[in-house]
């Protein structure tokens, strides 16, 4: 109990603590920054409070275009790994390709959408599609296929089809990897959604907000643009988290220690 | 078996060059639509753009990737010591273990403009921004290495009286490797990508740049080729570091056969 | 007591709470002595302390009464000596050293100059009958193979003693036969003290001088029997009459089962 205590306590306070020196103006001496530079947590708070329903409007347009193009990109993702596991020889190089698409710079796709997609929103969904569609192929597949010792074989001593293996072993099997992918699908869409705003045609959304208004010298407007986002990507993984934690309490990662 | 994955692989990729040679031609011939070259051009043509404008892509490329690759070097580095020093300080773990799992939640792109505005100092941005990225998937998956390592592997060590550093020479960090590698793997494209992001937030040069010009009108046919220079320098990114994963695990099991039985 | 006995086990018992929080009593005032050179076996079935027990003699555990020495010292002592080698359970083996270089580990941490090292390692490998897959990977190798690399590298620091927890229990019939032939003319060879702890009532008739035999609930000392069959012992002493005669007495001798 007092072990649970310490190990909230220590990282608590130095959170505290590193506000504390940023408000008294420790980093302003240590990086020779002005105020109107780097703007103090209070004043970053304070703009915040002013401009609480712009922001979160900006919000809400960028986090429903992550959301909408993770739904089709992780769709997509999950269905190659299906064809994959239903077709492993071509369908093995099929994942090679996709996974190649992964490396592939998010500020490279988002001109290409620019010029696919008349509207910010479409933009930004094609970015976020192509972005999530890998982490959840690679994943999907693994748990398709990465099956446990002699599982397959009790199917086959049931005499299963290959229908029944896939719907009774690999799907509720492959589950938890699929979670996996929606964690890290949740944060990269976000980012994705962000940065292709940098870009974009449209002026909403937080990248843009946070793009501009640093143009405008807006610091204090453009940090607490930054806050939003943060708080907006850690609420969305707890979400996934929670729904995980109920969908798959079966597996060893959710036993309690 | 090897040689057959080769073969699907070289089948796939002929495969997506036809189609969207086809997807090209359809755009041009069938729909009519006067912005095809821009929307999607030819990819023979793209080549050939990219061969005739080598010389200028992969100057630019190259100050990009030189950058990323300093960011890289020094994210992962900061990362490797912090994982280390927080398995042997268990305090050091209750004050950073939180933040670094809050830290894969929020979108840290979306601090680059934040940290560009603050340095003003294009080549030292590319490096914090690219290094920034590095540092929390390799910590992470340090650390986890580190918390991974068998009991019984540390027993053996303690059978031996070992003291601290040669544990953590001869055991903890070979057994993470693997982990950190996996880390790595998951950087390297990133660290690209933040810097060229860089590039395009109001960089002189880089490849970022060519993409923005030719984003915003000029030259318009030389876009595409700096599109396939920069997702190929994520590629070369993500491959050095699975080149540098072989010379460095040589017991992985795939690289291996089994010898035989008793 | 013997004060020519290399081990002394006095009086040791040991209490510990398993993680449900309920006290679990491993042993009960255990006291055995052991001779230089003797081949003992500490037998039992599961959760009778056979293994708690090495492990106290090995100093990875601290008894809760009672007292253990070894050659005169604590067992700490001769941890921190190097008197004893180990093999465990598992092989442990470093996945990422090659045979050759797991049997260098501990020369490695003693300091031994390499070129001792090296005739050290040649002269072990040659002993267990590696000396062809010195330059293998651990997983290259089969159970049995992985097993001797371990006896190999307990072996090398030319311990006084050496400590078996269950070395052969899981490996199959056959292969744990051929190394327990094998064990014995390694140990006729090198005159070492061993303390070998196993759940096989055969395997420790065939192996020891001695056979401590130890009960569960608590986990206790019912009987000490002498094997007093020949030596060189060969697989066709496990056919004669003395051999099964040991073998029932000593399955009549555990209490509570």
């Amino acid at each position: 109990m007092t072990d649970k205590l310490k190990s909230t306590l220590w990282p608590l306070s130095i959170g505290v603590l590193t506000l504390l020196i940023w408000q008294l103006g420790g980093f302003h001496a240590l990086l020779d920054l002005k105020p109107f530079q780097l703007p103090v947590p209070t004043g970053i708070a304070s703009t915040l409070a002013q401009n609480l329903t712009k922001a979160l409007r900006d919000c809400g347009i960028t986090v429903s275009g992550a959301i909408v193009g993770m739904i089709i990109g992780s769709s997509i993702g999950f269905l190659i790994a299906v064809v994959a596991t239903v077709f492993p020889k071509w369908g093995y190089g099929g994942l090679t390709v996709v996974s190649a698409f992964n490396a592939i710079p998010i500020v490279a796709l988002s001109p290409i959408m620019n010029r696919w997609f008349s509207t910010g929103m479409g933009q930004k969904i094609g970015v976020v599609t192509v972005v999530t569609m890998a982490a959840m192929a690679i994943n999907a597949y693994r748990g398709l296929t990465d099956l446990k010792p002699f599982s397959l074989d009790l199917m086959k001593s049931y005499a299963a089809n290959r229908r029944t293996v896939f719907f009774r072993l690999r799907l509720p099997n492959c589950l938890p990897s699929v979670f996996t992918a929606l964690k890290i699908n949740i944060t990269s869409s976000m980012i994705a959604a962000i940065v292709s705003e940098y870009f974009a045609t449209s002026t909403s959304g937080l990248g843009f907000g946070i793009k501009d208004n640093l143009r405008k010298a807006e610091m204090a407007m453009g940090w607490s643009y930054i806050t939003i986002a943060a708080l907006a990507g850690i609420v969305l993984y707890l979400i996934i988290s929670m729904v995980e934690r109920r969908a798959v309490k079966w597996h060893a990662s959710q036993r309690i220690k | 078996m090897n040689k057959n994955k080769t073969l699907v692989l070289l089948v796939w990729f002929a495969g997506i060059f036809a189609l969207w040679e086809l997807g090209a031609f359809s755009l041009v011939n069938i729909f009519h639509d006067k912005m095809a070259a821009s929307k999607l051009p030819y990819p023979h043509e793209v080549i050939a753009t990219l061969a005739k404008n080598w010389q200028t892509l992969s100057e630019a490329g190259a100050v990009t990737f030189s950058k990323a690759a300093t960011g890289f070097a020094l994210g992962a580095s900061i990362g490797i010591i912090l994982a280390i020093l927080m398995s042997i300080s268990k305090i050091a773990e209750q004050i950073a273990f939180p933040y670094l799992i809050v830290s894969q939640m929020i979108p840290v792109l979306g601090l680059a403009p934040i940290i560009f505005n603050l340095v003003r100092n294009m080549d030292a941005s590319r490096i914090i921004i690219a290094a920034y990225i590095t540092f929390f998937p390799v910590a992470a998956n340090m650390l986890s290495g580190l918390k991974s390592v068998d009991i019984d592997k540390r027993e053996l060590m303690y059978s031996y009286a070992a003291k601290k550093p040669s544990i953590y020479m001869k055991l903890m960090l070979p057994f993470s490797l693997p982990y950190l590698f996996s880390g790595l793997k998951i950087a390297a494209p990133l660290s690209v990508t933040a810097s060229i992001l860089v590039d395009m937030l109001g960089s002189k040069n880089g490849i970022g740049v060519k993409l923005l010009y030719s984003l915003y009108g000029g030259t318009k046919d030389i876009f595409w080729a700096s599109v396939f220079t920069s997702a190929l320098m994520g590629i070369i990114s993500y491959f050095i570091v699975i080149i540098a994963e072989r010379i460095f695990i040589p017991w992985k099991k795939e690289f291996n056969t089994k010898a035989g039985e008793d | 007591m013997n004060a020519a006995a290399e081990i002394q086990i006095e009086s040791v018992s040991m209490f510990y709470k398993d993680n449900k929080g309920n006290d679990i009593h491993a042993l009960n005032n255990v006291s055995i002595d052991i001779q230089k050179g003797e081949f003992i076996s500490l037998l039992g079935p599961s959760g009778c302390g056979k293994t708690t027990l090495l492990r106290i003699i090995a100093d990875l555990l601290e008894p809760s009464m009672g007292k253990v020495t070894v050659c005169g010292q604590t067992p700490k002592e001769t941890r921190m000596q190097q008197k004893y080698g180990i093999v465990f359970q598992n092989p442990v083996l470093y996945d990422w050293r090659t045979v050759k270089n797991n049997v260098r580990l501990p020369l490695e941490m003693m300091k031994i100059n390499k070129t001792e090292q090296n005739s050290r390692i040649e002269k072990q490998l040659e002993l267990v009958g590696l000396t062809n897959f010195k330059n293998h990977y651990p997983h290259q190798l089969s159970g049995g193979m992985q097993q001797r690399v371990g006896i190999a590298r307990a072996l090398a620091i030319q311990p006084e003693i050496l400590l078996m927890d269950e070395p052969f229990s899981a490996l199959d019939e056959f292969t744990r036969e051929k190394l327990n032939e094998d064990l014995l003319r390694i140990w006729s060879k090198t005159n070492k003290t061993v303390i070998f702890v196993t759940h096989n009532i055969s395997e420790s008739v065939f192996l020891s001088d001695r056979v401590c035999v130890l009960s569960p609930h608590p986990g206790r000392l019912s009987a000490i029997v002498d094997i007093d069959l020949p030596r060189p012992r060969t697989r066709e002493i496990r056919e004669t009459p003395e051999f099964f005669s040991l073998v029932s007495k000593i399955r009549n001798s555990f209490e509570g089962v």
